[in-house]
């Protein structure tokens, strides 16, 4: 309901910190530790009114009010379940995690392998909290949601059946961190049914801020194994799968003792001297902790025998607790898919990873103005947001022995607006890689134009351009700039996306946007240089008080536009009429005298001028990519928000321009800056205002 | 000083919003969803098309009918995502606004003329929840009214939304709640060209 000052406001406690995970936002604006307070000072356990105890938060279909699966079901707590509940047993582990009636094995696969990272299991599930102390029937986790860590609350009453937990459980019967997780993701995402099916990476990313990648084993990268070595180094979550062909396959086991559509986890890579060559080995776990492969290299087989006693010694382990070894080629035979969670930096403390170095972005595409579309677009694509990245020093251990930079760059599309129907409405999204050009180097007030594009090859580009929530590729690039443009495959897309880069050694990443100023020509004019016959026309138009209302001017205006058949117009409105005398008027009268009006009506005829010029197809009016240049030629300096404002306020439906609000748009810019630089005396570049002297601004 | 209203309560998923309306809530879902077309959106054209419908029902507030300009004006001050449209939610924030705003109205309108006169004006609007100084209403009347300093009825409206909208962007930015807020040209220029 605050408009543009929402999105400033949300920008600004982005540039705080807010939403990272040591300050994260709270969902629905509940806080955990008061709403506990005064449930504790009340005697009273906590019911949660934004996720009740009812049918709606279990479903709307196979679960809705009218499903037979919700017959008999009661919500209760678990002090009400078992005689004495806990939160945590000893430690988490993956044995918590017992699926329920519920299809989410994905969000249990993601976090089952959440269990093999404490510190990461740590911050999703604050371990302050528990069945004993200070215990009021509230539990709270944090989630990452879109680039922010939400700290979202529920109450402990728990969908039961037969005094039984109906969705996820764990092994020990008195512990319910996982069961409490689960209906914390499900409040998060609207009921626990919305939960039914999805990938494991995004339960991936929502628990880790992490970026996932997928690697499809049929087509693999080349330096595969490397990126696997080097992202277990870095403490990423691995995880593995062999794809199901029919629904009957699901968790079917192999002759050679693999479980198909079933979540493993990937734990180690070596390479070993083995009969005189090197074999390169990757360690596989099946979260099951039983049922291992059987093949070469497998805890029983011969090929032990072959290695040296050292590598024997170190890697070999013949114990049956679901982990073995196995070689990377028949991996890439055995799997179908591999896919590596890359965490930030923050999710890592102690020297015993390596870090990746993170930076994002958020930022809009925006119809008219920056949704411009791929590159098959050239005439718009231009206009997407562009940001640049700096790679200067190369990674310390390449994988081909060709020195590069590595970098991960993730694409996320967020689609707050239309949550509803999430995964159909969906952009198709992707991004272009380019070298930048020196002259531009280290330079940040900048966009690239069309012309660029046209001259310039992309450098590199995501696989695909595909409707997922996220596009994410892994390059390795000689060190240098790099400018890269996010942009949905069709222009005059809407969207709200989120760009991540990751690298190996720290790189400068930021946007790059057109500075914000305004070199009009100030038109002086005395009394002397106007001639005789419009002092004449101006005399009969401004009647006896020898001024020109806002009123007048309307009508003057008005009465000689409708005669122009080369500009399209739908007359000039009483407010752009008030804002052209607000610029001029000197006097404060309101009224234009013979000088000011001499000088608006230069300013006019300049603006026809341009706008004729600028109208390339003879249309009437200006079209977005036109009016974008059109206020460039007029002496404005816009970025990305201002453009996107322009359209939004200016255009018609079909993103056209008309001459009355062409020159709305110029005159409004024009005094808009004037009042900033007038309040901005001393040119700090920031202006302080009270609450009447806004809205005395703001409502002129 | 203005006293702005309680902040809407924060926004619930889509989800559970739906399912927790009342049926009050359910019916005016339904006519949005017929006023604003597939995209569940109302554009400048669609609201315009909308206040004139109402109007054209109510003969004893005068008024020569909504402009386009002014309906770009109140969409503007209300969109926060620059898509040029309203969603449900800020289209029934608008609609209740706009309820209450039309009962002042008539009551306000003392001499029973169907339009607003500079001397009713700081009456209505303290009423309407703005009380404010005489030089801000002196602007207002010059801004928004005619020739004569009569308001009709759609500059009353759109008058009052852009006020409104105002008030509530201070709001928001005065984060710390000291009586300022600083902006950068930047800022400065989104908040006052999207208006």
């Amino acid at each position: 309901m605050s408009g543009m000052a929402a999105r400033l406001q949300h920008n600004r406690d982005r540039a705080h910190g807010i939403g990272t995970n040591s300050k994260a936002v709270k969902y629905l604006n509940q806080d955990y530790e008061s709403l506990r307070n005064s449930c504790l000072e009340r005697g009273r356990l906590f019911e949660d009114d934004c996720f009740g105890a009812e049918v709606s938060s279990l479903g709307f279909k196979e679960l809705g009010p009218s499903s037979y699966k919700v017959r008999g079901i009661s919500w209760m707590r678990p002090t009400e379940l078992v005689s004495n509940p806990k939160f945590i047993v000893e430690n988490a582990t993956r044995t918590d995690i017992c699926q329920g009636a519920l299809g989410d094995c994905w969000l249990l696969a993601a976090i089952a392998s959440l269990t093999l990272n404490k510190q990461v299991l740590c911050r999703v599930v604050p371990h302050d909290q528990s069945f004993e102390e200070n215990y009021a029937g509230i539990f709270h986790f944090e989630f990452w949601q879109f680039g922010e860590w939400v700290d979202v609350v529920v109450d402990d009453r728990l969908p039961t059946k037969d005094g039984e937990l109906l969705f996820v459980h764990s092994a020990e019967n008195t512990e319910f961190w996982s069961a409490l997780l689960e209906k914390a993701y499900a409040k998060v995402n609207g009921c626990y049914e919305a939960l039914s099916g999805g990938s494991t990476t995004e339960g991936f990313e929502d628990f880790t801020g992490g970026i996932a990648e997928r690697h499809e084993l049929n087509k693999a990268d080349p330096h595969l194994f490397k990126i696997i070595r080097k992202a277990l180094d870095r403490g990423s979550l691995l995880g593995c799968s062999i794809d199901i062909t029919n629904a009957a396959d699901s968790e079917a086991v192999t002759y050679r003792k693999l479980v198909k559509g079933h979540a493993y986890s990937v734990t180690g890579a070596e390479q070993v001297s083995f009969r005189g060559r090197m074999v390169q080995l990757i360690r596989i776990r099946n979260p099951w902790g039983q049922v291992e492969w059987n093949g070469a290299w497998s805890d029983k087989s011969s090929e032990w025998r072959y290695v040296s006693d050292d590598d024997r010694e170190r890697l070999h382990d013949r114990c049956e607790d679901g982990e073995f070894w196995m070689e990377f080629s028949e991996f890439l035979h055995q799997y179908s898919r591999l896919e590596i969670c890359n965490l930030t930096p923050d999710a890592l403390t102690g020297d015993d990873f390596k870090k990746w170095a993170e930076t994002e972005f958020e930022e809009t595409w925006r119809r008219g103005s920056t949704a411009g579309g791929c590159r098959n677009y050239p005439n718009t694509f231009w206009m997407n947001p562009q940001f640049v990245i700096k790679l200067d020093e190369v990674d310390d251990d390449p994988d081909d022995g060709q020195e590069g930079c590595t970098m991960i760059v993730g694409l996320m599309q967020k689609n707050r607006r239309r949550m509803r129907k999430m995964g159909e409405d969906m952009e198709t999204i992707g991004f272009a890689i380019y070298e930048l050009p020196e002259e531009f180097s280290g330079m940040k007030q900048v966009h690239l134009r069309r012309n660029f594009f046209l001259r310039n090859c992309s450098a590199a580009r995501s696989e695909t351009f595909i409707n997922l929530r996220e596009v994410c590729n892994h390059f390795c690039l000689p060190p240098g700039e790099y400018l890269i443009v996010p942009s949905t495959f069709e222009p005059q897309k809407n969207g709200d996306f989120y760009v991540r880069v990751f690298t190996e050694k720290p790189a400068d990443f930021h946007e790059i946007d057109d500075p914000v100023k305004c070199e009009v020509e100030e038109v002086h004019i005395d009394e002397d240089d106007i001639s005789d016959r419009f002092k004449k026309l101006f005399g009969q138009l401004a009647g006896h008080d020898v001024e020109i209302s806002a009123f007048e001017l309307q009508r003057i205006l008005n009465r000689v536009m409708v005669r122009r058949q080369d500009i399209k117009t739908s007359g000039f409105s009483l407010a752009t009429c008030r804002n052209m005398i607000n610029l001029l008027d000197k006097d404060g009268t309101g009224k234009l005298g013979l000088v000011e009006f001499k000088i608006l009506w230069t300013k006019i005829e300049k603006f026809l001028d341009l706008y004729k010029e600028r109208d390339g197809d003879q249309s009437g009016c200006m079209n977005s990519s036109e009016m974008r240049m059109a206020v460039e030629a007029a002496g404005f300096s816009l970025n990305n928000p201002l453009h996107q404002v322009i359209v939004a306020r200016y255009s018609e439906s079909d993103l056209s321009i008309d001459f009355d609000n062409f020159v709305c748009c110029l005159i409004r810019l024009e005094s808009l800056f004037k009042t900033f630089n007038t309040l901005d005396k001393d040119g700090t570049g920031e202006i302080k205002l009270r609450f009447l002297e806004w809205l005395e601004l703001s409502l002129m | 000083q203005f006293l702005p209203t309680d902040p809407p309560p924060p926004r619930r998923p889509a989800v559970y919003a739906e399912q927790h309306e009342s049926d009050e809530e359910k019916q005016f879902r339904r006519v949005f969803q017929q006023l604003a077309g597939d995209d569940m959106e109302v554009s400048p054209n669609e609201l315009m098309n909308i206040l004139n419908r109402i109007i054209s029902k109510h003969g004893d507030l005068k008024t020569d009918g909504f402009s386009i300009e002014s309906c770009r004006s109140m969409v503007a001050v209300m969109d926060s995502d620059s898509t040029g449209k309203l969603g449900f939610h800020e289209f029934k924030h608008l609609w209740n606004n706009v309820k209450k705003w039309q009962g002042i109205y008539k009551s306000y309108d003392t001499d029973g003329s169907g339009v607003i006169g500079a001397d009713e004006l700081p009456n209505a609007f303290r009423a309407a929840g703005f009380p404010l100084n005489d030089q801000l209403f002196q602007m207002l009347i010059r801004r928004y009214s005619d020739e004569n300093g009569n308001m009709d009825f759609d500059n009353y409206i759109g008058c009052l939304v852009r006020l409104d909208a105002m008030c509530r962007a201070f709001k928001t930015l005065d984060k710390d709640s000291n009586g300022t807020i600083q902006v950068n040209i930047q800022e400065w220029l989104q908040l006052t060209m999207y208006s």
